[in-house]
């Protein structure tokens, strides 16, 4: 279980999350959405404790940070870091030795080049591979999607899964609405840093249909397509 | 063109402005520094001129890569990206050519400022499949990145070593083991983005003895062969070689720490005047190490609570 009570963020006098209420259960996926800016990266980073804030994160397993695995939208890499090692550096840093990273390799990657010139979805796939292998029992995943081909999509799908089968809690953020709706047990929908609306996966079509009406509305009308 | 060395004086001095160093003062330590270090090197060794060289021509090629040049080259074209190169290099390789006039290395300073001209044309294109393989690779992130980084001033340590005990000069035996710690060093130099603190699950203190120890590990080995050659060839200065291997030791942890006490924005200059008090006065490090390891705590309370 992950509770978030009364999370407030503020960068000087300009608000970046306000009065969020939260929990999370295991073995359960959890959506969070909204335009670019909601605050959606602001809260994981408080809920890995990246960032100082207001209010209260609790979770079962504590320190939370040392039992999260965080997918990052855009994962850094150093510049001469094989594949093989990012995925040892961070499973040494959470003390998981003795790895068969090789045999773990489920994406076909080429762990022995640099990490730092692969692909945009190598990258994520390769931070990916490494945080499932730091055995967490909470993941972020912040745009898992992004960047990353079909199959591996679906991959990603049957990883999320296989996670929540195993009794962990999996928080995404997603701009592509159908990968939240073929994974999520609920979605929470952010905007301007506030809570607005929490469903469950059976209103999953009624939340796409006035997420749409809020960010199209007539705009595209407006803009007179000829 | 002239837009681009404004955006690059800008660039410096924001830098400048988040380690919370007006430019004006930086720019004045940093000659300062310049001087007193090179003035230093120049009283310390007569292969001194042969450093300067080496590390000018590290930073010359710093400004070669291929996606830098080619960025440049898309937006100013052909021949105004020529332009900006050379005077890059030429900004670049003239404190350090001044230098060596100023040493009476005249040839090395010719060969330096030519050297700055003919780099200016060059891309290095980064070969993508090709891997340079490190023992270091069970601990990966410093010594696996840095090791890639400069693996050839190894083999330049162990020739000056061979030189030093030919020529029977046991200062430039002393200088190639520093020089050894001073690439260590280096590899700790700049912080590291805070996703590699978050991810440890280790409280600070126990995070900075894991890196102080791999530090170590890792540096000892590589200065080995020298001390050894040096205690062999030199066997009445044993005391004398030991001495500096552990200097070298502590300023390779005062340095790490000293990263640490100013995480996450780079080495500060209260630190950084400290280490430089600390190179004229070895024995300070007793008491600087500890007061960077509580600083350190503090700061990185921040990511490992």
């Amino acid at each position: 279980m992950i509770e978030i009570e009364d999370l407030c963020k503020a960068y000087g006098k300009h608000t970046v999350l306000e009065n969020i209420n939260l929990k999370f259960s295991s073995g359960k996926v959890y959506g969070i959405v909204g335009e670019n800016g909601a605050g959606k990266t602001t809260l994981f980073r408080c809920i890995a404790g990246l960032e100082d804030y207001d209010g209260k994160i609790t979770s079962e397993i504590a320190p939370l940070k040392n039992h999260l695995g965080l997918l990052l939208t855009e994962p850094f890499f150093f510049k001469r870091i094989t594949g093989k090692e990012y995925i040892r550096l961070l499973c040494n840093a959470r003390g998981k030795t003795n790895i068969d990273i090789e045999s773990k390799n489920i994406f076909d990657l080429p762990l022995n080049q640099y990490a730092a010139t692969y692909s945009t979805g190598m990258k994520k796939k390769l931070a990916l591979t490494a945080i499932l292998l730091q055995e967490n029992d909470y993941f972020i995943l912040d745009e898992p999607f992004n960047g990353v081909d079909i199959q591996s999509n679906m991959m990603l799908i049957e990883i999320i899964n296989k996670l929540k089968a195993l009794n962990k809690i999996v928080l995404i953020s997603s701009h592509i609405f159908s990968t939240l709706s073929d994974t999520c047990d609920e979605i929470h929908l952010l905007q301007k840093g506030k809570q607005i609306r929490a469903v469950k996966n059976d209103e999953f079509a009624s939340l796409e249909e006035d997420m749409k009406m809020m960010t199209i509305g007539f705009k595209i009308e407006n803009i007179g397509l000829k | 063109m002239k837009e681009y060395f404004i955006l690059q004086y800008k660039m410096a001095n924001r830098r400048l402005w988040e380690a919370k160093i007006n430019p004006v003062i930086g720019y004045g330590l940093g000659a300062m520094g310049f001087v007193l270090l090179s003035d230093y090197l120049f009283e310390q060794s007569t292969f001194a001129k042969y450093l300067v060289v080496l590390v000018a021509l590290s930073l010359l090629f710093n400004l070669t890569h291929t996606n830098r040049n080619e960025f440049l080259q898309c937006t100013f074209g052909t021949k105004k990206f020529r332009q900006i190169r050379v005077i890059e290099n030429i900004i670049v390789s003239t404190p350090f050519v001044g230098l060596l006039l100023y040493h009476n290395a005249f040839i090395e300073a010719s060969l330096l400022f030519i050297a700055s001209f003919l780099i200016a044309t060059i891309s290095i294109k980064i070969n993508r499949s090709f891997t340079i393989p490190t023992p270091f690779y069970k601990n990966p992130f410093e010594f696996t990145v840095g090791f890639r980084k400069t693996f050839y001033i190894f083999p330049i340590a162990y020739a000056l070593t061979f030189i030093a005990i030919r020529v029977n000069n046991m200062n430039l035996g002393i200088f190639a083991m520093l020089l050894v710690f001073l690439v260590a060093m280096s590899f700790y130099a700049k912080p590291e983005n805070e996703f590699y603190v978050w991810i440890h699950a280790d409280n600070p203190s126990d995070f900075l003895f894991k890196k102080l120890k791999i530090a170590s590990i890792y540096t000892l080995p590589l200065a080995l062969p020298i001390v050894c050659s040096l205690i062999v060839y030199y066997p009445a200065d044993t005391d004398l070689i030991i001495l500096f291997l552990f200097a070298g030791l502590f300023f390779l942890w005062a340095v790490i720490l000293a990263k640490y006490a100013a995480y996450p924005i780079e080495m500060n200059i209260p630190e950084a005047i400290l280490l430089v008090i600390c190179l004229y006065f070895p024995p300070l490090l007793l008491l600087l190490i500890p007061y960077l390891f509580k600083k350190s705590i503090n700061k990185l309370n921040r990511y490992l609570r």
